[in-house]
C-alpha cells in the first residue's frame, strides 16, 4: 500500500477527538461480535448441513417432517452411493478434468505471463489487452459455436474436449493474476543471472518459477475449483458423447442422478453430499494459499 | 547449459503438442460406429430416466448384444426437454450424431427429412413398418417413413379415487360443467383439486391445446398446422375458456414453478402422494407417478377419465390429443441400427413394454399386454377418437411452439391475455 | 477488463523496465523473437481458438436466421441472411427487457447489500476473536461449491414442502412460508439471497486480501490516540481498502450481468420470467427455442452490455487505482 495514501487517512484518524481510553478495557463489542459471527456462520453452512444430515434420512421420514432430524439414523443411503461404480467414476472424471484443466492453465498461462511481464517488444500491450479482454467474454456466449467447432475438431464427447476450452477460458484470469508476480520479481535478480551466464529462459526455469509459487498455487486451486464445478462445457461435450454415464463428471452425475431418483430424496441428499466432498476438502487444503494469493494480486 | 534448457524446453513443448494431437486423432476415431476390426457400436439415446423404463431398454439392449456377437449397445437416458432441444439437433447439425435416437414428429421431423439427417426405413425394416398401421403417419414426410413409434397414446385426467369418493364425487366429469364442479367439491373438502406443472410450461399448455381442439373446426387445426393460419376467432376463444376456467382456482399453489415429473412436489408427485386429486397428462404418466410413490408401484387409487366434451363447442367432440415417442435411426448409421429398432418394435419387447405400465404400445398385439387398468382404458379412448391431434407444441415445431407455451403460461400468470398468445404465435410463425 | 490494460502501460514503465536503462546485451532479437513465439504460443492459439473464433462465429451468427440444425451452408443462403431484425426482435421482446431489468437490480442490489456486508463481516473476522480461523472456513464454504450442487440443495430446500418452510413451521414463524422460487413477486428475491449466500465468501475473502494490505501500526498509533474501533475502521481501514472494494464492485457486476448458472439450476427463469437474466434467455431462445441466429444476437447484446459497463466504470471510478492495485501486484 503506498504510502502516500496511507498519510491523510492516518492524519483524519489521529486528529479525530477519541473517547476515554480507559472505556475500551470493557469491549462491550466482543459478545455481539461472537453472536454476528455464529449467525453467520449458521447461514453459510446451514444448508449444507440439512442436505449432509438429510443424507442419513430415510425417504419416507423426510417426506413426513422435511425439518426434523434423522429419525432414524440410516447409514443405507451413503453406503448405496459409496458402493455405486457410478459415484467413483464420477469423482475419476472429475478429477481427470479438474487435474489436466490446472495442469494445462498453469504451464501454458505462466509461460505466456513470463513473457508479457518481462519481455519488452512491439505488440506486448496488445497481447495483454487481447487476454484481459477475454474476461468480458462467458462461456454462455462462445457455447454454441464452440460445440460445433469440437465437433469438426473430433473432440467431442472426449475429455480434452472438456479441458482444453477449459484452459482456453481460464487463461483471462489466470494472466491478470500472474503478470503482476512475475514483474515484482526484482530486475536485479535477473541482471545478477545474466551476469553468471544464465539466459532468460534459465532465469524464467530456475530463478522465476520457484519465486512465483505462491502465485502459481493461486491460479492452479482456481483453474482446479472451477474445472470441478463447470457444468456447462461438460454438459454440451461429455453428456452428448459417447461417453457412458458412469464416466460423467460430479456436477452432471449428480443432475442425472436427481432425475433418475427424484423420488428417492435421501439417496439424492447423500449423492449430493458426497460431491460436494471432494471440493471442500481441497478448498480445505488450500484455502491459505487461496486467501494468500488473491492477496497478492489486490492489494496495492 | 543455457542452450540445453532452451532445447529442452522446446523439445516438451513440441512432445505436448504432439500428445495433443494424438489424443484429438484417437478421439476422432472413436467417434465413429465402427472399429477397425468389423466390431460394431451403436449409440442410443432415449427419454427414459425414471421408472420402469431405464431397466427394459437397458434389458433390451444386452438382448441385442447377446443375440449379434461383435456389436456393443451404448444406450443413454436423457431429461426428454435436454435431448429434444439441445443434444439431438446438436448433434445433427455437427454430422456426430448417435445411430439410434428419438424422433419427434411434426416441425423438427420435418426439418431434420430436408436436411438428410434420417435414414429412410421403408425398404430396410418393411414389416416393422407396417406393423403399427396408421399410427406410423406423422413419422413419414412425403410418404417415405422415418420413424417408428413405440408408443402412441391420448391425454386425459389421472385421478385419485380416494379423494374424489372423499369428495363425495361419484362419477368422473363428462363434461366441463361437471369438471368445474368436481373441482369444487374437492375445494370445499379441503383438496387440491388439480395438479399442473406449469414451471415446465407445457403441462400448462396442454390445458389450452384441449379448448383449441374443442373450439376449432379440424379444417381449422389443418390450416394451423400447414399454413401457420391462426387468423380464426376460436383460436382466442381457448384462451378465454381457459382463462375463466383458471378463475374458479381449481390449481394447487404456486402451480407457476411446479416441475411436471421430477420430485415429491411435482405434479406427477402430488397425485402420487395424495395431495392432489386429479392431473391432465399423456399417457405415460401412470409409470411416472409409479416412480414417484415410496414404493416405486402404480397407486392403487390411480384412475383414468378422458377430457369431458364442451356442449356446443365447434369442436369435434370426438377428436383427442396425443403423441407419441418414436425412434429413428441417423443417415449414416451402420444397418445394425435399424436391425436395433425392428428388435424393439418386435412383439416380444412391444409387450414387455405394455407390461412395464408406462405406456400404450403400438404394436396392436401388444395392446393385450396391458396389465395397467388405466391404460388399458386409455387405449380404449384412443381407439375410439375420431382423430388424435398431435399435442399442437410438436405439431408447430419448436420456434411457434414455445412462443405459444409461453404465451399459455402467461395466462395462467395472469401476465398475459387471451389474445397475447394468438399474437406470439403469429410473431413467431413470421420468423420462419 | 479493458480497465486493467490500460494501467498496464505506466506500471511496467515503472516497474520492470524502465526504457532509458540499459539493458545487458542480449542475444540477437531473433532469438528474443523466438522466444517470445515459443512461449506465448501455445496460450495464444487456445486462447483465439477456443475463446475468440467461438465469440466472432457467435456475431456471424447473429445476423442470421437459423434453423436449429443447421449447417454451414446455412450461411451462405441469401434468405438465410436478416440483418439486425435479430437484434431489432430481441430489444422488443418484453421478456428481454424484463431480462436486462432482472440483471440490472441483482447487479444494484448486489452493490448495495453484498458489499456493505462483505466489508462487515471482513472486518469482523479481521479482529482477534476465537475460532476465526473456522468461522472464515465455514463461510467459504458455499462459494467453493459448485453451482450446480449448491442450486439443487436449494431447489430441495425451497420446495412448498421443503427444509426452509418446515423450519419456519418449528419455529412458529409458520406465517413467513412462502412459495419461494415458484411466487413471481418474490422469486427473483429468494434468487438474489441465494445467490448472496453463494458468492459473498468471494467478496468476504477479497476484503480479507486487502485488509492484510492495511498496515496494523496505523491501527494501532490512532488507538494509542484514543481512537475507537469503529473510529479506525471508518477513516483508516475502510478508505485504504477502497482499491480491493473498487475491484470487487468491478467482479461484481460483471457477474451479475453475465449470471447464468444458479438460475438455470434453480429456476431456469422462471416463473414468468421472474428470475430470467440475459443469459438464460439466451439459452432457452437459441439452444432450447431452435433459434441459434437470435440466441446469438442475444450473446452479442450481453456482450456489448458487459463492455459498456465496464468501460463506464473505468472511466469514472477505476482508472486511478487499477495501477497500484491489480497490475503492481505484490509489492
Amino acid at each position: 500500500m503506498s504510502a502516500t495514501i496511507t498519510a491523510p487517512a492516518a492524519d483524519a484518524a489521529r486528529t479525530e477527538p477519541g473517547p476515554d481510553p480507559a472505556g475500551r478495557r470493557i469491549d462491550w463489542g466482543q459478545p455481539f461480535v461472537y453472536l454476528v459471527a455464529l449467525v453467520i456462520a449458521a447461514v453459510a453452512i446451514g444448508p449444507v448441513l440439512y442436505v449432509f444430515i438429510g443424507g442419513f434420512r430415510t425417504t419416507a421420514d423426510l417426506n413426513a417432517n422435511p425439518a426434523g432430524m434423522p429419525d432414524p439414523w440410516t447409514l443405507q443411503n451413503w453406503a448405496a452411493v459409496l458402493g455405486s461404480t457410478r459415484f467413483w467414476g464420477n469423482v475419476l472424471s472429475s478429477m481427470i478434468l479438474a487435474f489436466g484443466t490446472t495442469a494445462g492453465v498453469v504451464v501454458v498461462g505462466v509461460m505466456a505471463a513470463f513473457v508479457i511481464a518481462r519481455y519488452t517488444f512491439r505488440g506486448r500491450e496488445g497481447l495483454y489487452l487481447l487476454f484481459a479482454a477475454g474476461l468480458m467474454f462467458p462461456l454462455t456466449v462462445a457455447a454454441l459455436p464452440l460445440t460445433l467447432l469440437l465437433r469438426t475438431l473430433g473432440l467431442h464427447g472426449t475429455f480434452l474436449g472438456v479441458i482444453i476450452p477449459s484452459i482456453a477460458f481460464a487463461l483471462p484470469t489466470t494472466i491478470i493474476i500472474l503478470v503482476p508476480f512475475l514483474r515484482a520479481i526484482p530486475d536485479e535478480l535477473e541482471e545478477a543471472a545474466a551476469i553468471d551466464g544464465t539466459t532468460r529462459i534459465g532465469f524464467f526455469w530456475r530463478i522465476l518459477l520457484p519465486l512465483s509459487m505462491p502465485g502459481l498455487v493461486t491460479v492452479g486451486v482456481l483453474a482446479f475449483v472451477g474445472s470441478w464445478n463447470g457444468y456447462l462445457l461438460p454438459l454440451l461435450v461429455i453428456s452428448t458423447g459417447t461417453l457412458p454415464q458412469e464416466l460423467w463428471p460430479l456436477p452432471l452425475g449428480v443432475t442425472q442422478f436427481s432425475t433418475q431418483y427424484s423420488q428417492d430424496t435421501g439417496a439424492v441428499l447423500a449423492y449430493t453430499s458426497l460431491a460436494m466432498l471432494p471440493a471442500l476438502a481441497s478448498f480445505l487444503f488450500a484455502e491459505k494459499r487461496i486467501v494468500g494469493g488473491l492477496t497478492g494480486a489486490v492489494k496495492g | 547449459m543455457n542452450r540445453r534448457s532452451t532445447s529442452r524446453l522446446v523439445a516438451l513443448t513440441a512432445a505436448a503438442g504432439l500428445a495433443v494431437a494424438a489424443l484429438s486423432g484417437c478421439a476422432t476415431g472413436s467417434g465413429g460406429s465402427e472399429g477397425s476390426d468389423g466390431d460394431v457400436t451403436l449409440t442410443w439415446w432415449h427419454n427414459a430416466t425414471s421408472g420402469p423404463m431405464p431397466a427394459v431398454w437397458e434389458e433390451v439392449a444386452a438382448e441385442f448384444e447377446a443375440d449379434h456377437p461383435g456389436v456393443t449397445v451404448e444406450q443413454t437416458g436423457y431429461q426428454n426437454e435436454e435431448l429434444q432441444r439441445t443434444l439431438i439437433p446438436n448433434a445433427l447439425a455437427a454430422g456426430d450424431p448417435p445411430d439410434l435416437f428419438q424422433v419427434w414428429p411434426g416441425g423438427e421431423l420435418r426439418d431434420q427429412v430436408a436436411n438428410e439427417y434420417l435414414m429412410p426405413l421403408d425398404d430396410v425394416i418393411p414389416d416393422t413398418v407396417s406393423s403399427v398401421g396408421a399410427t406410423v403417419n406423422p413419422w413419414q414426410v412425403g410418404g417415405e417413413t422415418y420413424g417408428i413409434p413405440f408408443t402412441f397414446g391420448i391425454e386425459g385426467f389421472w385421478y385419485n379415487a380416494d379423494l374424489f369418493e372423499q369428495a363425495g364425487i361419484d362419477e368422473t366429469p363428462t363434461t366441463l360443467d361437471e369438471l368445474v364442479d368436481a373441482a369444487g367439491k374437492l375445494r370445499e373438502a379441503g383438496i387440491t383439486p388439480i395438479s399442473v406443472g406449469a414451471g415446465d410450461k407445457w403441462p400448462a399448455a396442454h390445458w389450452w391445446y384441449q379448448f383449441a381442439l374443442h373450439s376449432c373446426a379440424p379444417e381449422v387445426l389443418q390450416a394451423a398446422e400447414t399454413e401457420f393460419d391462426f387468423s380464426d376467432d376460436c383460436w382466442v376463444e381457448a384462451g378465454e375458456q381457459l382463462k375463466e376456467f383458471l378463475g374458479t382456482d381449481p390449481f394447487q399453489e404456486g402451480f407457476l414453478g411446479t416441475p411436471a415429473q421430477t420430485g415429491a412436489g411435482s405434479s406427477a408427485g402430488l397425485v402420487a402422494n395424495g395431495q392432489a386429486a386429479m392431473e391432465l397428462m399423456g399417457h405415460w404418466n401412470a409409470g411416472v407417478i409409479g416412480g414417484l410413490t415410496a414404493d416405486q408401484q402404480v397407486p392403487e387409487f390411480l384412475g383414468w377419465f378422458p377430457f369431458p366434451g364442451i356442449p356446443g363447442a365447434a369442436g369435434d367432440p370426438t377428436a383427442a390429443l396425443g403423441g407419441g415417442d418414436g425412434f429413428g435411426c441417423s443417415a449414416d448409421a451402420p444397418p445394425e441400427c435399424a436391425e436395433l429398432l425392428e428388435y424393439i418394435m418386435s412383439e416380444d419387447v412391444q409387450k414387455r413394454f405394455a407390461a412395464s405400465g408406462s405406456g400404450i404400445p403400438t404394436v396392436p398385439s401388444a395392446v393385450s399386454s396391458l396389465e395397467d387398468q388405466n391404460l388399458a382404458a386409455v387405449a380404449e379412448g384412443l381407439a375410439a377418437s375420431s382423430f388424435v391431434q398431435l399435442w399442437f407444441d410438436t405439431a408447430l415445431g419448436t420456434t411457434v411452439g414455445n412462443a405459444m407455451n409461453e404465451g399459455i403460461v402467461n395466462l395462467f400468470g395472469d401476465a398475459g391475455t387471451p389474445e397475447d398468445i394468438v399474437t406470439k404465435m403469429q410473431d413467431a410463425a413470421a420468423t420462419l | 477488463m479493458t480497465s486493467v490494460i490500460e494501467s498496464a502501460g505506466p506500471a511496467v514503465s515503472a516497474g520492470s523496465a524502465p526504457a532509458p536503462k540499459p539493458r545487458r546485451s542480449r542475444p540477437g532479437t531473433g532469438r528474443k523473437w523466438a522466444e517470445i513465439v515459443l512461449f506465448v504460443g501455445p496460450a495464444l492459439v487456445l486462447f483465439l481458438g477456443f475463446v475468440i473464433l467461438p465469440v466472432v462465429l457467435a456475431g456471424v451468427y447473429s445476423f442470421y436466421n437459423l434453423p436449429q440444425a443447421f449447417q454451414w451452408d446455412d450461411l451462405a443462403d441469401p434468405e438465410r441472411f436478416v440483418g439486425f431484425e435479430n437484434y431489432i426482435r430481441a430489444l422488443t421482446d418484453p421478456a428481454f427487457q424484463k431480462s436486462v431489468g432482472n440483471n440490472f437490480l441483482i447487479l444494484v442490489l448486489s452493490l448495495l447489500i453484498q458489499g456493505p456486508l462483505a466489508i462487515g463481516i471482513a472486518l469482523l473476522l479481521n479482529r482477534k476473536l476465537r475460532g476465526r480461523g473456522a468461522l472464515r472456513l465455514l463461510i467459504f464454504v458455499p462459494y467453493v461449491l459448485a453451482e450446480v450442487i449448491a442450486g439443487l440443495s436449494w431447489k430441495l430446500l425451497l420446495q412448498p414442502q421443503g427444509g426452509v418452510n418446515a423450519m419456519l413451521e418449528a419455529v412458529g414463524l409458520g406465517a413467513w412460508q412462502q412459495n419461494w422460487l415458484a411466487d413471481p413477486n418474490i422469486a427473483l428475491w429468494t434468487m438474489f439471497a441465494i445467490l448472496t449466500w453463494k458468492y459473498i465468501g468471494f467478496a468476504i475473502l477479497l476484503m480479507l486480501a486487502g485488509l492484510q494490505g492495511v498496515p496494523e501500526e496505523l491501527a494501532e498509533a490512532a488507538s494509542i490516540d484514543g481512537a475507537s474501533w469503529w473510529q479506525i475502521q471508518r477513516h483508516i481501514t475502510i478508505p485504504l481498502l477502497g482499491p480491493t472494494i473498487r475491484i470487487w464492485v468491478f467482479l461484481s457486476m460483471i457477474g451479475a450481468l453475465q449470471l447464468f448458472d444458479m438460475v438455470w439450476v434453480t429456476t431456469r427463469g422462471g416463473p414468468l420470467n421472474a428470475t430470467s437474466t440475459m443469459a438464460t434467455y439466451m439459452v432457452e431462445k437459441g439452444q432450447f427455442g431452435g433459434q441459434p441466429g437470435f440466441g446469438s444476437a442475444v450473446a452479442v447484446i450481453l456482450f456489448f452490455i458487459s463492455l459498456v459497463v465496464a468501460l463506464v466504470y473505468q472511466r469514472f471510478a477505476l482508472r486511478r487505482d487499477l495501477a497500484g492495485a491489480i497490475t503492481r501486484g505484490v509489492r
